[in-house]
Order: C-alpha cells, then structure tokens, then sequence
C-alpha cells in the first residue's frame, strides 16, 4: 500500500520564472526560495497561509541558483550565476547583504554552511570548489580552492557532524574533502554514477550519503573507517567509501535533487519527470546492504520539471517542492497505518 | 619442378608483397613524423605550463617583498600562503613530463595561486602567449 503525499498548497513564488531551489531556516518557521527572476524571497506562514516577508532584489545581475541559512539562522547565502556569492544579514524581517564573495570565474552553482558556522563552501562551472572561513566580524576569508573535478560542480554539502565537505558534477563523480595540516584535500572520490551527479544528501548519523544523477539513479554511499569489521579496504588513515544500495527503476527523467529528512529518515527526490517521490528503508534490513521501498510516488507534482524538495527541519512529514514553473508547493507526507 | 613453382610463386604472391612492403614503409614513415609532430606539441605545451607557473612565481616574489616591510597579524597568514605557493613551485618536477601526479600538482599550485588572489585582493589577469610577453607603453 503506498503511502501518502497530500497538497497542502500552491505559491507562485517566481512569476514567469524558474523558481530553482528552496530551503528552509533552522527552526523550520521560515522559508527562502530563489528563482530565475534574480530574487530571493523569503516565506512565512500567517494562518493557513504562505506570504512573501520580504524580497531580496538588489544582490544579484543573473539567476540566483541557491540559499543556504546559517546554522544559527541569522544570515543566507545566495549562490548566482553572475559568479558571485552574497552574504544577507537578518534583522528582523529585513535583510541587508553584508559581503560578496567574489573569485569564481563563471556560475556560481551552490553554497552550504558547515554545522560550526564557521566554514562556508560554494561550487562552481569552472570546476573548483572553494572553502570560506568567516569570524566573529563577519570577516570571510579564503582558506582553500580545490580543482578535483574535471567538469561544472553541481552542488556541495557538508557532513552533519564532522568537518567534512562532498561535492558533485558533471563529471560523474562525487568528492570529498577534509582539512589536512591546514589545507584541505580531496580525500575520497566516489565513481559509479554515469552521467552527471545533480545534488547530495547526509543521512542524520553522517554515515551515509545519498545522490541523485542523471542516470535516473540514487545512489547510498557508506563510509568505512580504517580497520572496519567487513572488510573493506582502506588506504592509510583515509576511510574509504563503498556504494551500498542503487535505486534504479524508479525515475524517469533525471533526478535534480534528494532531501533526506532529519527527523524521519524519510528520502525525497525532486525529478526531471515532474513527480515527487519519497522513499524509506525496509526495516530490519541489513545497514552493509540496505533495501528502500518507494512509499509515495506523486506524478504531476508540478507542471514542469521539480528542481527542489526540501524536508521541513521541525514539523515531521512536511515537505516543500519547486520548479521549472515558477511554484513552489507544500506537501503534507504521511506513512498510512495498516498493513 | 621446383624452379617452375618459384617463378610462380613470385608473380602471383607479388600484389600481397608489395602491399606488405608498402604498409610497412607507411607505418615507418608515419611513426616518425608522428614523433616529430609530438615533439613539437610537447614543446608548446611545455612552454605554456612553465609560461603559467613562471607568471605565478614571478607575483609571489614580488608580493613576498611588498609583504616583507609590514608584519601585521593579517599579513603573516598572506605569507603562508605565500610562501605554501612558492614551495610548492619550486618542489615541482620540471624535467619530469611523464610525473605521475603532474595535473594533480598543477591544480594546487593553481588553486593556491586563486587564493592568494583572494586574500590579496587582486584580479589576476595575466596574457600567457607563446610568443613571448613584451613590455608595452
């Protein structure tokens, strides 16, 4: 029996535009979403209803590709492809940019905190990653830019606990990096995919990574440490990586991204064939070789491609989606009793 | 009748003969101008990558002196990265094309290079040509 994914609600959130991703505060209160139309527009609830609390339009020449909130939920970051990374400072309901981290040469293709709040990495066309330090004077420093990739990085995202950063691209692999002697280094590559790898995604523990490529595949990854129980090898003090479930056959089109839900362990993807599914791992099943189950599969989500799902940090089974059409929607996700 | 079956022999076997010989003439001429053609490619590339690196090293030895005068808190982390760049110029293989770790080595130093930049504050905006830079009024 299929589990279900009820609409809660439509927001034309980027009229005439793509609206291309989503995310929502720490506290789940608020959400900001980005779109083609060069805004960032933040979301609250007043009632029953979504109301746009303010509009970032001043930040950004081109399309605005991502945000990414602080961890303490004071600042967002909004990654463009005018190459630029701004840094908006919250005070109240209005935003003021603080920065602008210029160095990339062309689309800037994603940003992301790291848990401390202290390092910020954004991603880019011209293959680098670059790694942001920033101090209590809201002072942001380049402490490292790494070219491991061969082609257009598509997203990063760091490890929910250790200081750790993965990144994915056009050239089919996904990286991951680490600080060694005050520099960082690619320190895993993960091959498998076959075509480019869209977005990543921590489970809650940080011991796997799950990712979604235009090879209409998800992929879990898991880490083994140096001297783990099965087996696998490792080189030197590195822990190694090893692809331990595939979801094929679900999807259609590409995939575009995956959420997976801190609070339920629920994975939601985000796909080129307009449909949201969600999935969720059997229980009982073994964690070196895991099994999930499609629990909700939601054809025509949208009218076009869905570029983002992201999972409500506070509210369980909450989930918010975009697209190619401008929308954003609001899903309400629920596991139906009775077997 | 075995000088009868000779004369045959290299009359009709003649067309696969010259065919063979032909083919291996080719294979030999080609191989050469092959390696020459190489050669010069190699030369231009080479020079290209040592043009790049040379224009890094030349910047870090200029900023090393402006940076020198002053030992603000700030300037002594754009030192390490400095002198990081430096090292890892002057560690790299020059005389070794077939270096293993050769494109892995380039983008650090480039990497490093960008960040420089970064913490310095400066656009790089350097024209590597083969010709050969010229100063220009």
């Amino acid at each position: 029996m299929k589990d279900s994914l009820v609409l809660l609600g439509r927001v034309p959130a980027h009229p005439d535009s793509r609206c291309w991703f989503l995310a929502w505060n720490p506290t789940g209160t608020l959400l900001a979403s980005c779109g083609g139309d060069r805004r960032v527009r933040i979301w609250g609830t007043e009632g029953d209803n979504w109301i746009c609390k303010s509009v970032l339009s001043e930040g950004h020449q081109r399309t605005v590709r991502k945000v990414a909130w602080s961890p303490c939920g004071n600042y967002l970051a909004s990654a463009s492809f005018d190459a630029t990374t701004c840094i908006w400072k919250k005070n109240q309901d209005d935003f003021e940019c603080v920065t602008t981290l210029e160095g990339h040469e062309n689309e800037v293709k994603s940003v992301a905190w790291a848990p401390s709040g202290n390092l910020l990495a954004t991603c880019s066309r011209d293959k680098s990653v670059w790694v942001w330090e920033v101090d209590e004077e809201d002072e942001y420093e380049c402490v490292s830019v790494l070219n491991s990739h061969t082609q257009d990085v598509k997203h990063v995202v760091w490890h929910p606990s250790q200081e750790m950063l993965a990144s994915a691209s056009y050239d089919d692999t996904v990286k991951l990096y680490r600080e060694e002697e005050d520099d960082w280094v690619c320190c895993a590559t993960l091959e498998g995919h076959e075509s480019t790898v869209w977005s990543l995604a921590f489970d809650p523990s940080g011991q796997r990574l799950a990712s979604c490529s235009d090879d209409r595949t998800v992929r879990i990854w898991r880490q083994y440490l140096p001297g783990n129980e099965q087996g696998v090898a490792c080189s030197g003090s590195d822990p190694s990586w090893k692809c331990i479930c595939t979801l094929s056959g679900f999807h259609s089109r590409t995939i575009y991204d995956i959420a997976w839900c801190s609070l339920t362990g629920a994975l939601a993807t985000a796909c080129g064939d307009d449909a949201i599914r969600v999935f969720e791992e059997d229980p009982g099943s073994d964690p070196q070789q895991p099994t999930f189950s499609l629990t909700a599969h939601l054809p025509q989500a949208h009218s076009q491609d869905v570029n983002c799902v992201a999972w409500n940090p506070k509210e369980r089974g909450l989930l918010a989606s975009c697209s190619d059409d401008g929308e954003m929607a609001f899903w309400k996700y629920q596991r139906l009793e009775g077997l | 009748m075995a000088g009868g079956q000779d004369l045959f022999d290299a009359i009709v076997m003649a067309d696969n003969r010259f065919h063979g010989e032909g083919y291996q003439e080719g294979y030999e001429e080609g191989s050469s101008l092959g390696v020459i053609e190489g050669r010069q490619h190699g030369t231009v590339y080479g020079a290209k990558i040592g043009s790049e690196i040379g224009c890094y090293q030349g910047f870090a030895f200029a900023w090393r002196c402006l940076l020198h005068s002053r030992a603000t808190e700030e300037d002594s982390k754009k030192m390490k990265v400095l002198e990081s760049l430096i090292s890892m110029i002057q560690k790299f293989p020059y005389g070794d094309p077939t270096y293993a770790n050769l494109h892995e080595d380039l983008g650090r130093i480039r990497g490093k290079f960008k960040q420089l930049c970064s913490l310095l504050n400066v656009q790089p905006d350097f024209k590597i040509s083969a010709e050969g830079s010229g100063l220009s009024f």
